[in-house]
Formats: C-alpha cells, structure tokens, sequence
C-alpha cells in the first residue's frame, strides 16, 4: 500500500482523539457547565406551614363606598343636562382633559390634548388653538382673554387664541407650581400649590397680594398638592384647603372671611377622605360648588356651609382624583373628569312650587 | 492527495476554533452570571396588594414589607393607610381605629408643631418593619384616589433567602414579583 498525503504525517489514536475530538467535547462540556450554573443550586428552605388566610376585612382603599346618605332633602337637585367630549363625540379628548372655564355669553373652554378649545352653550364646537407645553389650567376673564397656567407661568390669550401676554409665576429661587387661576377685575389670582399659598397678579405680571397666608400655618395644607380657587360676583375668594377638609373664603387683599367644612365619612355635607375638596366654582347666586374625589361626587353649599345639593358618584369615574369646575350665567354645573376625558354639563331642577308658580 | 489533506486540515482546525469559541463565551456568560446577581422584587405597577405576599413567603414573617415613598407621600393628617376612615370617630372627628393590624405604621409630627389643632401639622409615616407583615393593607388603603399612593410592598434583601423558585411569584396573580438585575447584591443566608 502506498502512502498517500493523508499519511505523510500519520496521526496515532491517542493524537487524533486528542486533537480531532477534544475541542468537542469541551463544547458539550461548556454547554453542561452553563446548564448547571442557570439552575443556581441553592438550598430551598422548608415551606413553612402554610398561615391561615384571614377574613377579608372591609378597608376605605381604593374605590371607597359612598357614605350612607341619611334620609332628609336637601334644598336643590341637578340633572345632567348634556355632555361634551365623551367616547362618542366627534370632539372627544384622546390623551387629557385638564381644565374647564366658562367665559363671556357663556362659551365654555377645555384644556386638554394640547390645546384650547372653545365651545358654544349648546356645545358647538366654535375654534381651538395649541396650548402651551404642560398646560394644566385655565381660566376666561370678563374681558374675554383667555388666562392658561402651566407649572411655573401663567399665558395670555384673546378670545381668538391670539397670544398677547405671558409672566413666570412665582419665586426666582423657587417657581410655583400654578394649578389654578381665577380672574376678578384686572386681578388674575393664580393658585400656587408648591408655595400653598394665591398669588395676585397684574396682567403685566406685577405681584400685588398674596392669599392665603394669613392664617396660623402660613399657608394652606396640601396633601395632594393641587389648590384651586374661585371668585364670586361679589369679588370674594373662594379656595381649598384639602388637608384641613375646609373652603376657605378671603378678601383680595388677603384677610380671612371665613371658612366651612369637616372631616366625615357619613355625613354627606362632610369631606371624605385624606384631602378634600379638590376643586371649587361659585354660582352666579354665590353658592359654592365643590368637587370631591375618593366618592367622586360635586356638592353645592351656601357660603356659610350648608349643604343644598349633591351630585353624586354615578355620574364620574370612581378613581378620578380632579373634578374641573365651572358654572355658567344660567348656574348650569359643568364638571370636566379628567379619567373619562369628558364634561358633564348639571342644570338646576325647579322645585314643585317653582313649576306651578305662571 | 493534497485537497484530501487540505480538507482534513480545515475540518480539525474548525473543531478547535469552535471548541476554543464555546468554552471562551459559557466562561464569559458564567462570570456575567456570577457577578450580575439578578433577585426578586415587586413591580408596583403590577401589584395590587392582594396580601398573597404575607400568607404565601417561605419565611415565617414575610420577606415582603411595605416601604413609604416620602416624595409622594401628602403627609396627611387623616392619612388613610395609617387611619381606618370608615371607623367610629372620637369627640374631635377623629377615626380612632388603624388600618394596620399590626400597628407597624408610625407617625410623628414634622416641621412645626400646633398642639391644639391637628389639622395645622403634617405628619411623617415610617414603617416598623419588624412588625411589617407584608400584608399590603396600607398599600391599598394609600391607592388614588383616596392617597397619593406613595406606600408600596417591596422585598426586602436583608430577609429574602433567594429560594430557587420564590413561593409567592408562584401564587401571585398579578405576576408582579419579578427578577431583576441587582449587581453586587448578596441574597441573605439560607435559613437552616
């Protein structure tokens, strides 16, 4: 037999399993190796017995019941009238709802997927506009500008959604947190929840009062870190303090009026909850309109504290923490729910007596 | 004759570059491995405080406890993970009962201190996790809309002993317990 290349340089067994089948073999091995180290072999405690499972117990978490309403009536009842934005409208929000107003010949204005837009009372819809970058709020003043806060600034437009004016609201070494604005006469009161106190404000941006600070704590307790304020026809302000369960009412320069409300999970003239109201609007009559979350519900108070109305959780998203307020000339309710991304619009019932009066 | 040799040639010298290249990553993946430790958590988002974490830890006294989140926390006075609200209130309005059954939820007063209205103070909720159960009561109760959600379960490393296959992650319904990536973190000793 002649040799042929092949065995010019013959391997023996010992070198061919070597050098032809190790490499192989260490990869199978490398592949064990990685199969064991997935595994991470470590002692598993004994179980232990396993513990008895306890009854559940009823808690105010979540989506807390509505309190037992006790039996009386009260003086006013709402009906929803009509809506805007919800799932089926053309005008629907897709990613936000944050602010609701109602300005001059009652057009209403909403702030929410980025932009302004403006409505008629029979909810056509009449133009809209960008709003600026993390608007939050705004608010319609009698001479039909347009006031929108964003966290540290507060933007001016006219009705027409031309931008006329804008201030930084707020400290140099400490910018406020603007969750609401309010307008009386040239008067804008922007509501600073970072300071917890109300700013007052010309419309060129001058600081002329602060609100809110003449009380024992300097300032309103917010737990949930969002104030909202108010102003009725009078030119009162009307504002929540959520930690303390209370609105509170203050003159324009600042000195207490008075203040109504309480702690209560049963009564319903009382708050519910860690921090309510969340949000305040006054009625042409000078009622005051709260909005509640826990028990979403909007309640309607005189101003010295008397319960008139209820609106209850059936008509918002139980887990909404906001219900926008505002009220038109003719007292209609317009509550904007910031989960449902949508405005339902309450109009005051007459009462038997107001029906059969000619 | 040489092609013959050639394609012997090729075929051990591919073996070799193949073995070299398996060995050369299940090392570097086993020392990945070694030094990323990966360990079990639970994604907040997920969990809904179903009290599973309490009744179904291998340990006698749970490995999960509630954590609170100062950032978020309202420091409230009628804080409803620390007061059960829907209990029989005292003269001032005050719910006398707790939410916790194991009174591992304390409170103090932060800042500056009315001792004749409550209402004035903010309050500071820490969690005694050596009383801690993990049964998510608190959580719960702290959940918007009626807290800011600030409190949420969290395993903690100091008692959870790694079991090869966590008892709760088995039983949780929501799956939110998760592994997660802990570089340079040691599992606590085996419980013997």
């Amino acid at each position: 037999m002649e040799p042929n290349d092949r065995d010019t340089t013959p391997l023996g067994v010992r070198d061919r399993l070597w050098k032809a089948w190790l490499p192989g073999v260490a990869a199978v091995g490398a592949l064990a190796a990685l199969v064991a180290g997935s595994l991470r072999l470590r002692p598993t405690p004994l179980a232990a017995p396993p513990k008895p499972q306890p009854a559940s117990t009823p808690g105010p978490g979540g989506q807390a019941a509505a309190p037992a309403q006790p039996v009386r009536s009260l003086e006013r009842t709402y009906s929803q009238s009509a809506g805007l934005g919800g799932a089926a409208s053309p005008d629907r929000f897709l990613r936000s709802l944050t602010g609701i107003a109602v300005g001059i010949d009652d057009h209403i204005y909403l702030l929410g997927d980025d932009e302004i837009r403006v409505f008629d009372p029979r909810g056509n819809r009449l133009r809209s506009w960008q709003a600026p970058a993390h608007a939050g709020c705004l608010a319609a003043g009698p001479d039909g500008r347009v006031y929108v806060g964003s966290p540290d600034r507060v933007d001016i437009y006219d009705a027409g959604g031309a931008h006329l004016t804008g201030f930084t609201a707020g400290e140099k070494d400490k910018p406020a947190d603007v969750t609401a604005i309010a307008v009386v006469g040239t008067d804008i009161l922007v509501a600073d929840a970072s300071a917890r106190i109300i700013r007052r404000y010309g419309s060129d941006g001058t600081l002329r009062g602060l609100i809110g600070n003449q009380n024992k704590t300097g300032g309103f307790i917010l737990p949930n870190r969002s104030l909202d304020v108010g102003v009725d026809a009078r030119g009162v302000v009307y504002a929540t303090d959520t930690g303390r369960h209370q609105v509170t009412a203050w003159a324009l320069d600042g000195s207490p009026l008075g203040r109504f409300g309480k702690f209560g999970m049963s009564a319903p003239e009382d708050f519910v909850g860690c921090c309510n109201p969340v949000n305040v609007a006054l009625t042409p009559d000078g009622k005051v309109v709260t909005g509640e979350k826990m028990v979403a519900r909007v309640k309607v108070y005189d101003p010295d504290g008397t319960l008139l109305a209820v609106i209850g959780p059936e008509h918002f998203d139980p887990s909404t923490t906001h219900i926008h307020l505002a009220v038109d000339s003719r007292g209609r309710i317009l509550a904007a729910d910031p989960v449902r991304r949508e405005v339902k619009i309450f109009s005051l019932n007459q009462t038997p007596q107001e029906r059969e009066r000619p | 004759m040489s092609e013959n040799s050639t394609r012997r040639q090729f075929i051990e010298g591919s073996c070799r570059v193949l073995g070299f290249v398996t060995i050369g990553g299940a090392a570097g993946l086993l020392t990945q491995r070694a030094s990323a430790n990966a360990v079990y958590q639970v994604d907040p988002f997920k969990c809904t405080s179903c009290d599973l974490c309490r009744t179904s830890c291998v340990l006698s006294h749970s490995a999960v406890k509630a954590v609170n989140d100062f950032e978020k926390c309202g420091y409230c006075m009628l804080c409803p993970a620390y007061m059960d609200v829907m209990s029989k209130p005292d003269e001032h309005g005050i719910p006398t009962g707790k939410i916790c059954p194991q009174d591992a939820l304390k409170r103090r007063v932060v800042g500056k201190v009315d001792a004749e209205d409550p209402n004035n103070n903010y309050y500071e909720y820490v969690v005694d996790e050596a009383r801690c159960d993990g049964c998510g009561k608190c959580v719960k109760a702290c959940m918007a809309p009626a807290g800011n959600a600030s409190l949420r379960l969290e395993i903690r490393y100091s008692r959870c002993v790694e079991c090869n296959e966590c008892a709760i992650q088995i039983v949780c319904p929501d799956r939110a317990i998760v592994r997660v990536a802990a570089p340079g973190m040691a599992p606590a000793a085996p419980v013997r």
